[in-house]
C-alpha cells in the first residue's frame, strides 16, 4: 500500500489526460532569450521566441505539483518570471511543437 | 540512529581566497544581534559563499561554534533532517543534541526532540550558529511544524542561519517585527558596479575599462554566477573589450551564453568530460572514469578546481566534488540535447559504480533515472537485508514509493522484503493484501516470477507467518501471534537464521504478554541464538534485557545475571577497534545493577550505575535514561533518601519512552512504594485510587507488581490504624497473588509474596503460618543467594528471621540473612559506601551551583531557571559552565545524573 502522495503521483502518471482537472495547458514567459536546446531539459515543451526578448515556453503540464516543478527548475537557473497562465488545450497539439 | 550520514554535508565550504571580501554585508548580521538570519536569493548569488565567509570571519562578535548542514532533498524525510540537524549541533557542541538524537531514534514527538535539545542550549555557556544551506531543498510540511516550534523557542545562545532560494514557510512575523530577523535578499546581494570592477579585476587580472565594466554590470544585472562565468570566458583573451561588447550586445540567457562561451574554448576532452559527468550529483576520480570511460578522472577533478571552472569540492581530502548548481543544469541541457541517447547509459554506468561501491541508494537512484526499474528493483531486492541490519529502515520504506508498481508485481522476494520496511515504519494498513499477492506468486511456476537469487524463495513461507505474526500481535492478538510464530519456525529453512529469530522474538514477546513467562523466555533463548549468529548484536542486546526481566521474575538470578554476562561479553566482541561502546551496552549495565541489588551487594549494584552513566548517552537504548533513574532510586530508598528517591523517579517518568515489552514494573508502582516506606501513606493510597488498585481485584501477572505495591501499602496501613478487616482482605489478596505466582512458575514474585506474608501473618499473630511463609521464602531463595527482599521488609522480619534461626541452627544462609537483616547488624549508614569515595569532587560546587544544579534537572529552560532564582540568564550560563566543568560532564542531564551518584542532591539545602 502506497501513501497518499505515493498513491496520487502513480495515479497522475498513468492518467496525464490533459483534460483532467488538475491537469492543463500552461504557457510560461520569461524574461530573456532562452534556446530551443533547453527544450529536453523542461521535458519537451515548446520553445518560442515571445515579444521584446521574452521566451515562451508552452505545453501540457499533468497537475499542479507538475507546474511547480517548471516553476523550481527556471528558479534554479535564475531565470526572472514575467507570467504564468492557463491556456486551452489545442486541439492539434503536435501544431504547436 | 537508524540514518547512516552523509560526512560532506557536515562540511563547511572553505572561503575562498581569491573572493571579494563585502564589508557592506559580512558585518551585517552580526552588528543587528539577529536570532534568525535570512539569506533568500535565487541560484548564483552567492549565498553559501557568504555564510562561509560570515562563519569563517565572524565580526564584532566572540566566535561563536558553528554547526552547519548542507540540505538535499533526501532531507525532505523528516528523520533525515532532523538526524543532520542534531547531529550538527552535537558535534559543534558536544552534549547539545546527543539527549535528542536518542528520543528522535526512539520515534519521539518532535517537540519533545526539540524540547530537550532546547534545554540544553537554553543554559549553555558559549554561543552557537546552525546554518542550514539549501533549505529550499528540504522545505516541506513534513517538517514545518518541528521549524516553527523551534524558531518560536530560539534561545539566546542560538542563531538560526538559513540559505535558501525560497522564502520558506515559517512564522516569521514575530521575529520580524521585533527586529530580530535579518533578511538578505537578491537586491542587497547583487554586485554594484564597484564591486563589479573590483570583482573583474581579481579573478582576471585585468585593468578593464569602466565603460566595459558597466556594460558587463548592466548585462548580467549584479547576478554573480553569471560574472563569474563572464570573467572566466575573460581570461587569456585578446580582446576583452570586443567579447564584452558581443556579450552585452546579445539578449539569450547569460548563462547559456556565457556557458557556451567557456566550453566552447576548451579542448574537446575536457568538454566530453563536463557532458558524460553532468549526471552526476557528486564527482570523484574513480566515479568520473566509470562514467565516462576514460581514466584520468582525478586528475581532470583537481584541474577543474585550480581552473575555477565551477567544480565545489566536498571534502577536506578533494575526493568528492560537485559541480555548480547552475554549471551542472546547462551542462545537463546540453547533454540532453546534444546526446539525449546517452543519457540512460551514463546512468546506468554510474548506477554500476555505486552498486560496486557499495552505496546501493545512489545505485538504485541512477537505475532508476535510467529508466531501468528492472535494474533498480534487482538492486534494491539484494541491497536490503544489510540495510535492515543497519536500522536504514526509512531508505527502504521510500524504495516502496520510488520503484513503480509494475515491477513489483512479479517479485515475491522483493515483496516481502518491502513488508519489512512498511512493517519498521509502524504501516500495517494493506500489508495483509501484500502478504496475499506474494502468496499468489508462490503459487506461480518459478520461471513465472522475477527473482535474483532463486534460493530466497525458499525463505519465503516461513516470512510471510512471521510477518502475519507480527501483524497479529500490532492487532492485540497475542495468542494468533504465538499460532503464526509458530509456524513461522516450523517452516524456516535451517540455514534462515534471521527469520527463525524473528518469529521466536515475537512469539516470546507475545507470551510475555499473556503472563506465560516459560514460553516467553524460551522464544527470547531462541531469538538470541539466532541473531547472535546473523550479527545483529543490537537486537541480541535488546533481547538479552528482556530475558534477564523475566528470568528475575522466574526467580533466577543467576540465571539472568548469566545472560547479562553473555549479552555484554558478546557487545564487546562486536565493538569495533577503538570505537565506541554499542549502543545498549549501558542498559546491560544497568540490569546487572538490579541482579546486584536483589544479592544485596550495594556498591556493586552503584559501581555498575556509575559504569553506565560514564559510558554516555550513545551507549543506552532510548529507554536508558529512565531505566538507569529507576535504578538509582533504588539505591536511594535503600539508603533511607526517600526525598531523592521520589525527585529521581519524577525525572525517570519525565525522560521515559515505552517501547513494545509489557510494562509490567511502572514508574508510578515504584513511586508509590518509595512513599510507603516514606511514610506518606495518604499519598500512596491516592495512587492505588488513581489505578483503580483494590484488594479484591482480579490477579494476574501484568499487575502483579502493582498489587504487591498495594499490598505493602495496606500492611503500612495496618501497622499506623490496626484493623482485622483490613488485614484478613490483605491476606487473601497475598493468597491470591501467591496461587497465580505459583501458577505460572514465577518464584521470584513467590518469594516477595511469602516475605509480605510473613508479615502479614505476624501481623494478624499468626506465629505458625508465619513462620511457614518465611521458610518457603528461604528455601527459594537460597540457591541463588537473593538478599535483598529480606533486608528492605524491615525490622519486624529480622525478628522473624532470628526465630528461624532457631529452627534451622544449621543454615549458614539463615544466619547471613539474619547479619544483613538485622537492624543492629549491619546498619544502613555501615555499609558499604554506596559509591567510592574517590568520586568525591575535589573543587565542591558552591551552594549557588547547587540551586542551579538542582533546576537543571528541572524541565525549565535557561530563561526560566534565571527568573526562578531571580538572577540574569548569563550568570545561569557561567554557573552551568562551572557545574559542567566541576562535574567533568558537557550536558544538563549528565550533570543531573552525576550529581545524583554522588549524592548532592541528596538532602535539601538549609535555607
Amino acid at each position: 500500500m502506497k501513501t497518499p502522495e505515493g498513491l496520487a503521483r502513480s495515479v497522475c502518471r498513468v492518467n496525464s489526460d490533459p483534460s483532467d482537472d488538475d491537469a492543463g495547458w500552461y504557457e510560461i514567459s520569461i524574461r530573456g532569450r532562452l534556446e530551443e536546446r533547453w527544450a529536453a531539459w523542461f521535458e519537451g515543451m515548446a520553445i518560442d521566441a515571445g515579444q521584446a526578448g521574452q521566451t515562451i515556453i508552452r505545453g501540457p503540464v499533468v497537475d499542479q505539483a507538475a507546474l511547480h516543478g517548471l516553476l523550481a527548475r527556471l528558479r534554479d537557473l535564475g531565470i526572472p518570471l514575467v507570467e504564468v497562465r492557463q491556456i486551452p488545450a489545442p486541439s492539434a497539439p503536435d501544431d504547436l511543437r | 540512529m537508524s540514518i547512516a550520514l552523509v560526512e560532506t554535508k557536515f562540511f563547511l565550504p572553505h572561503a575562498r581566497e581569491d573572493l571579494l571580501a563585502r564589508p557592506r554585508l559580512e558585518a551585517l548580521p552580526w552588528v543587528r544581534r539577529s536570532r534568525l538570519v535570512l539569506v533568500s536569493a535565487p541560484a548564483g548569488f552567492g549565498k553559501t559563499t557568504l555564510l562561509a565567509a560570515w562563519l569563517a570571519n565572524p565580526r564584532g562578535k566572540s566566535a561563536a561554534r558553528c554547526a552547519w548542514v548542507s540540505l538535499d532533498e533526501a532531507d525532505r524525510d523528516p528523520e533525515s533532517f532532523w538526524s543532520y540537524l542534531l547531529t550538527a549541533l552535537e558535534r559543534a557542541s558536544p552534549g547539545t543534541g546527543g539527549a535528542g538524537l536518542s528520543l528522535l531514534g526512539a520515534g519521539q514527538p518532535i517537540e519533545a526532540v526539540l524540547t530537550a535539545v532546547l534545554n540544553e542550549v537554553s543554559v549553555l555557556a558559549e554561543d552557537l550558529d546552525l546554518v542550514l544551506d539549501d533549505y529550499h531543498l528540504a522545505e516541506n510540511p513534513g517538517i514545518q511544524p518541528g521549524m516553527s516550534f523551534l524558531i518560536e523557542r530560539l534561545p539566546p545562545q542560538l542563531r538560526l542561519v538559513i540559505g535558501t532560494r525560497a522564502d520558506p514557510a515559517l512564522p516569521l512575523a514575530r521575529l520580524r517585527a521585533r527586529g530580530e530577523l535579518t533578511e538578505l535578499r537578491a537586491a542587497d546581494l547583487r554586485f554594484t558596479d564597484d564591486e563589479t570592477g573590483a570583482f573583474l579585476a581579481t579573478v582576471t587580472g585585468l585593468d578593464l575599462p569602466e565603460a566595459d565594466v558597466a556594460a558587463l554590470g548592466a548585462r548580467t544585472e549584479g547576478w554573480i554566477a553569471s560574472l563569474q562565468l563572464a570573467a572566466l570566458s575573460l581570461r587569456d583573451r585578446d580582446d576583452p573589450s570586443e567579447f564584452i561588447a558581443g556579450f552585452a550586445g546579445d539578449d539569450r540567457y547569460v548563462v547559456d551564453y556565457l556557458v557556451e562561451e567557456v566550453l566552447d574554448r576548451q579542448p574537446a576532452e575536457v568538454r566530453e568530460f563536463l557532458l558524460d559527468t553532468a549526471i552526476l550529483e557528486r564527482l570523484s576520480g574513480p566515479l568520473c572514469d566509470a562514467v565516462s570511460g576514460g581514466t584520468g578522472g582525478a586528475k581532470m577533478l583537481e584541474s577543474l578546481e585550480r581552473r575555477n571552472l565551477f567544480v565545489v569540492p566536498l571534502d577536506a581530502q578533494r575526493r568528492w566534488y560537485r559541480y555548480h548548481h547552475l554549471f551542472a543544469d546547462v551542462l545537463r541541457s546540453h547533454l540532453l540535447a546534444e546526446r539525449p541517447e546517452q543519457v540512460a547509459q551514463l546512468h546506468r554506468r554510474a548506477s554500476g559504480w555505486f552498486a560496486e561501491a557499495g552505496e546501493p541508494v545512489a545505485a538504485v537512484r541512477h537505475a532508476l533515472a535510467a529508466g531501468d526499474a528492472d535494474r533498480a528493483a534487482d538492486l534494491v531486492e539484494v541491497a536490503i537485508p544489510d540495510l535492515a541490519r543497519d536500522r536504514r529502515e526509512a531508505v527502504i520504506r521510500a524504495w516502496a514509493d520510488q520503484l513503480p508498481d509494475e515491477v513489483l508485481r512479479d517479485r515475491p522476494v522483493l515483496g516481502i522484503r518491502l513488508v519489512g520496511g512498511f512493517m519498521s515504519t509502524n504501516e500495517f494498513d494493506g500489508v495483509e493484501q501484500r502478504l496475499q499477492h506474494i502468496e499468489e506468486l508462490m503459487r506461480r511456476p518459478v520461471d513465472e516470477v522475477v527473482v535474483v537469487d532463486p534460493d530466497d524463495l525458499a525463505r519465503i513461507p516461513a516470512s510471510l507467518a512471521m510477518y502475519r505474526a507480527a501483524l497479529a500481535l500490532n492487532a492485540g492478538d497475542p495468542a494468533g501471534c504465538i499460532v503464526y510464530a509458530a509456524e513461522a519456525v516450523a517452516q524456516t529453512r535451517a540455514d534462515d537464521h534471521l527469520t527463525r529469530a524473528s518469529a521466536a522474538a515475537l512469539a516470546g514477546l507475545a507470551s510475555w504478554a499473556t503472563g506465560d513467562l516459560e514460553a516467553a523466555t524460551a522464544g527470547y533463548r531462541v531469538a538470541i541464538e539466532g541473531l547472535t549468529r546473523v550479527g545483529h548484536i543490537a537486537d541480541v542486546l535488546g533481547c538479552s534485557l528482556a530475558l534477564a526481566d523475566m528470568e528475575l521474575t522466574l526467580g533466577r538470578l543467576e540465571q539472568a545475571d548469566r545472560t547479562l554476562e553473555h549479552a555484554l561479553a558478546l557487545a564487546d566482541l562486536h565493538r569495533p577497534a577503538g570505537g565506541d561502546v554499542m549502543r545498549g551496552t549501558a542498559d546491560m549495565l544497568v540490569a546487572r545493577s538490579r541482579v546486584a541489588w536483589h544479592r544485596n551487594d550495594l556498591s556493586g549494584a552503584a559501581t555498575y550505575l556509575r559504569r553506565a552513566e560514564d559510558l554516555g548517552e550513545s551507549a543506552g537504548l532510548a529507554q536508558h535514561p529512565y531505566r538507569w533513574r529507576v535504578a538509582l532510586a533504588r539505591l536511594r530508598a535503600g539508603a533511607g533518601d526517600l526525598a531523592d528517591a521520589l525527585d529521581l523517579l519524577d525525572q525517570a517518568e519525565r525522560v521515559y519512552v515505552g517501547d513494545y515489552s509489557p510494562q509490567v514494573h511502572p514508574i508510578h508502582a515504584t513511586k508509590a512504594r518509595v512513599l510507603t516506606a516514606a511514610g506518606d501513606l495518604s499519598a500512596a493510597r491516592a495512587w492505588a485510587r488513581e489505578h483503580r488498585l483494590a484488594a479484591d481485584d482480579e490477579v494476574s501477572y501484568l499487575r502483579e507488581y502493582e498489587h504487591l505495591t498495594l499490598a505493602r501499602l495496606m500492611l503500612a496501613e495496618h501497622r499506623t490504624h490496626p484493623g482485622e478487616a483490613r488485614l484478613s482482605d490483605l491476606l487473601k489478596l497475598l493468597d491470591r497473588l501467591l496461587t497465580a505466582a505459583e501458577s505460572g512458575g514465577r518464584d521470584g514474585s513467590v518469594l516477595e509474596i511469602e516475605v509480605l506474608r510473613c508479615l502479614a501473618h505476624r501481623a494478624s499473630g499468626d506465629a505458625d503460618a508465619a513462620l511457614a511463609a518465611l521458610e518457603h521464602a528461604v528455601d527459594l531463595a537460597e540457591p541463588d543467594r537473593w538478599v535483598r527482599f529480606f533486608v528492605d521488609a524491615g525490622p519486624e522480619l529480622a525478628a522473624a528471621l532470628a526465630e528461624l534461626v532457631v529452627r534451622r541452627p544449621h543454615s549458614d544462609f539463615v544466619r547471613e540473612l539474619v547479619r544483613q537483616a538485622a537492624p543492629g547488624g549491619l546498619p544502613v549508614a555501615a555499609q558499604p559506601a554506596a559509591f567510592p569515595h574517590d568520586d568525591v569532587l575535589l573543587d565542591p560546587l558552591s551552594d549557588r551551583e547547587l540551586d542551579v544544579l538542582r533546576l537543571l534537572g528541572s524541565d525549565l529552560d535557561g530563561p526560566a531557571i534565571a527568573r526562578e532564582l531571580v538572577v540574569s540568564l548569563n550568570t545561569v550560563r557561567t554557573h552551568t559552565k562551572h557545574i559542567y566543568t566541576k562535574l567533568g560532564v558537557n550536558n544538563r542531564r549528565s550533570a543531573v545524573t552525576k550529581a545524583h551518584q554522588l549524592g548532592l542532591l541528596v538532602r535539601p539545602r538549609q535555607p
